[in-house]
């Protein structure tokens, strides 16, 4: 397709960004509208919101890579997603978060948590985690989608990632949370409507039907890359060989920790707060499963499958044509599919980068103007929102330059990373608040910082794919990893962090001492006045 | 089945099409259900003037 038809439907798309960012911003009037849709979004927006939130540009450009190297196994990622990311997230965590949020007038996941644990410092770590760790998270998203439009567009990387960040600042900045929102909702059409498409299309172009297309990926086998079959890789239609270093990858890290690490994720969270009541919730179920299944399911199950295609067509395997796994979901959109699709898919590859890193922006923002700044000037309340907009501008610029430190094949290892923290730091503690009567906030906070700083020891010094990296247990150590057998160094740090702040947790909820306390002040209320 | 051998990827599609199924199932049995609950929320009187800004 020329560059004037594809610079055209760039034009257009972004035109609708912008009409639907002056839509948020003219119907934003206060803080609550800012930070929470005025608690009053439509449900079929915030569940497409949360699909497109949840789905960024490293589930399709990062996890879709890994599905051409890995193979099929990656689609436990996707029923994780639907199973933890949907179904429990919104029937079991959202319709307690939602009442929470109204209880409390809470607008940001720390508030909820500080106000809930009578808890400043709960509010104020909560939100440095957040501003600290989430740019990480933003800056590979931001990276799926500048790889993409270098590849399509044939332009300088870095004129793309500029671009790229100039428009999101723009919308989020003066819309908020309805901006985002509206937004959200048209990407997700996009992204639907494209993956539906190459689903169908992916078919025509090998030639096959479904269980062709299967068995023939599944002959293939013997084409698995030396370096890969020595990892435990058994083929592209098969789980690679239990405990090998593949397996562990795959299981602990991508489908674990991102499986479980998207149930606490703020951005997600907000999100069970700006619809106001559960039945908008319980609409939200089936529109955000449908969603997953064909966004990330078609993905998967395409990433895959290039592998066949480019054997067919290139006489190599994907990962034998392209080393980077992060090039080769364009590399597969570019050659397999017609040229006016890849403009389409551009789009869609834009979409979900953008519809999550507005997302992030914006929570990041909020920690920064609702959380941090709100507490600290309790007095000077009138200029929370745009403390809040400097704030989200702040974490933008943060990103951009985080971008630029990336290495090759980061983009679905830091998207784990960032899940990983999240859940250690956040998710028994978040449970807790809705669904355990005592509240005791010393084993709150306690399980926080148990949870972070066991993720970051973990991460620095016990597993390999991030210590080796760092250097820092070599600097201090002499080695790599301090433990050096296996499988130790395999495992995500996720499957340490995360049960030792819950045990921190459950002790400190549960303490004989904190059983007597609830005994007393039980009593105290019981007494006749 | 379908092409695939292993039946750990297979179980992986399986499950996936489940939660599907379920998640229609639960979308259309509880689309207009009410909770008397939801209207009997309150926001907490120290938390109720928080928004005007």
């Amino acid at each position: 397709m020329s560059t004037f038809y594809l610079g055209l439907i760039v034009v257009l798309y972004l035109l609708s960004l912008t009409a639907l960012g002056y839509l948020g911003y003219k119907k934003t009037t206060d803080t609550s509208d800012y930070l929470v849709g005025g608690r009053s979004m439509n449900p079929i927006v915030m569940s497409l919101s949360y699909g497109a939130t949840f789905i960024s540009a490293s589930a399709i450009v990062g996890f879709g890579g890994v599905a051409a190297a890995y193979g099929m196994g990656i689609q436990w990622l996707c029923m994780l997603n639907m199973l933890m990311g949907v179904i429990i997230a919104f029937i079991v965590f959202g319709r307690p978060t939602r009442k929470l949020g109204v209880k409390y007038n809470a607008a940001t996941f720390p508030q909820l948590l500080g106000r809930h644990y009578k808890s400043k410092s709960i509010q104020v770590l909560a939100a440095l985690v957040i501003f600290l760790c989430m740019p990480l998270y933003a800056a590979v998203v931001l990276k799926g989608g500048a790889v993409f439009i270098e590849q399509i567009f044939k332009i300088d990387f870095n004129v793309a990632l500029l671009i790229f960040t100039l428009v999101i600042a723009a919308y989020v900045i003066a819309g908020g949370m309805k901006g985002v929102m509206y937004t959200d909702a048209l990407q997700a059409i996009i992204m639907f409507g494209c993956m539906a498409f190459l689903l169908f299309s992916l078919y025509s172009s090998l030639d096959m039907n479904f269980t062709q297309a299967n068995e023939a990926l599944t002959n293939l086998k013997d084409q698995v890359p030396n370096k890969y079959h020595d990892l435990g890789h058994q083929g592209w239609t098969s789980m690679p060989v239990f405990q090998s270093p593949q397996w562990y990858t795959l299981v602990t890290s991508l489908i674990l920790g991102v499986g479980v690490g998207c149930l606490a994720q703020p951005q997600l969270i907000v999100r069970f707060m700006t619809v106001e009541s559960t039945k908008q919730l319980n609409r939200g179920v089936a529109i955000g499963c449908v969603f997953l299944i064909v966004t990330v399911g078609t993905i998967y199950h395409s990433g895959a499958l290039s592998n066949l295609f480019f054997f067919k067509t290139q006489g190599k395997v994907a990962t034998e044509l392209i080393p980077d796994i992060d090039k080769i979901i364009p590399y597969f959109i570019d050659n397999a599919m017609p040229a006016w699709f890849s403009a389409i898919f551009m789009l869609c590859i834009l979409s979900a980068s953008m519809s999550t890193m507005s997302s992030q922006f914006h929570t990041m923002g909020a920690a920064v103007g609702a959380d941090i700044y709100a507490l600290a000037k309790r007095k000077n309340e009138s200029n929370i929102n745009s403390v809040i907009r400097i704030g989200v501008f702040f974490s933008i610029v943060v990103s951009y330059i985080i971008c630029y430190a990336l290495p090759m094949n980061i983009i679905a290892r830091g998207t784990s990373i960032f899940m990983g923290i999240c859940a250690s730091a956040f998710l028994p503690v978040y449970f807790g608040s809705l669904y355990i009567k005592t509240v005791n906030k010393n084993a709150a906070l306690a399980s926080m910082y148990t949870g972070i700083i066991a993720s970051l020891f973990v991460l620095a010094f016990v597993h390999r794919a991030e210590s080796a990296s760092l250097g820092l247990c070599r600097f201090i150590f002499g080695r790599d990893v301090l433990f050096e057998n296996y499988p130790i160094y395999m495992i995500d740090p996720i499957l340490f962090a995360l049960p030792f702040s819950t045990l921190v947790y459950v002790v400190g909820i549960f303490s004989p001492k904190e059983q007597k306390k609830n005994i007393v002040k039980e009593a105290a209320i019981e007494e006749p006045a | 089945m379908f092409g695939i051998n292993d039946w750990g990827i297979i179980l992986a599609y399986l499950l996936a099409v489940c939660c599907l199924l379920f998640s229609i199932w639960w979308g259309i049995t509880h689309w207009n259900k009410d909770y008397k609950s939801d209207s009997e929320e309150k926001t907490m009187d120290e938390y109720k003037h928080d928004d005007k800004q």
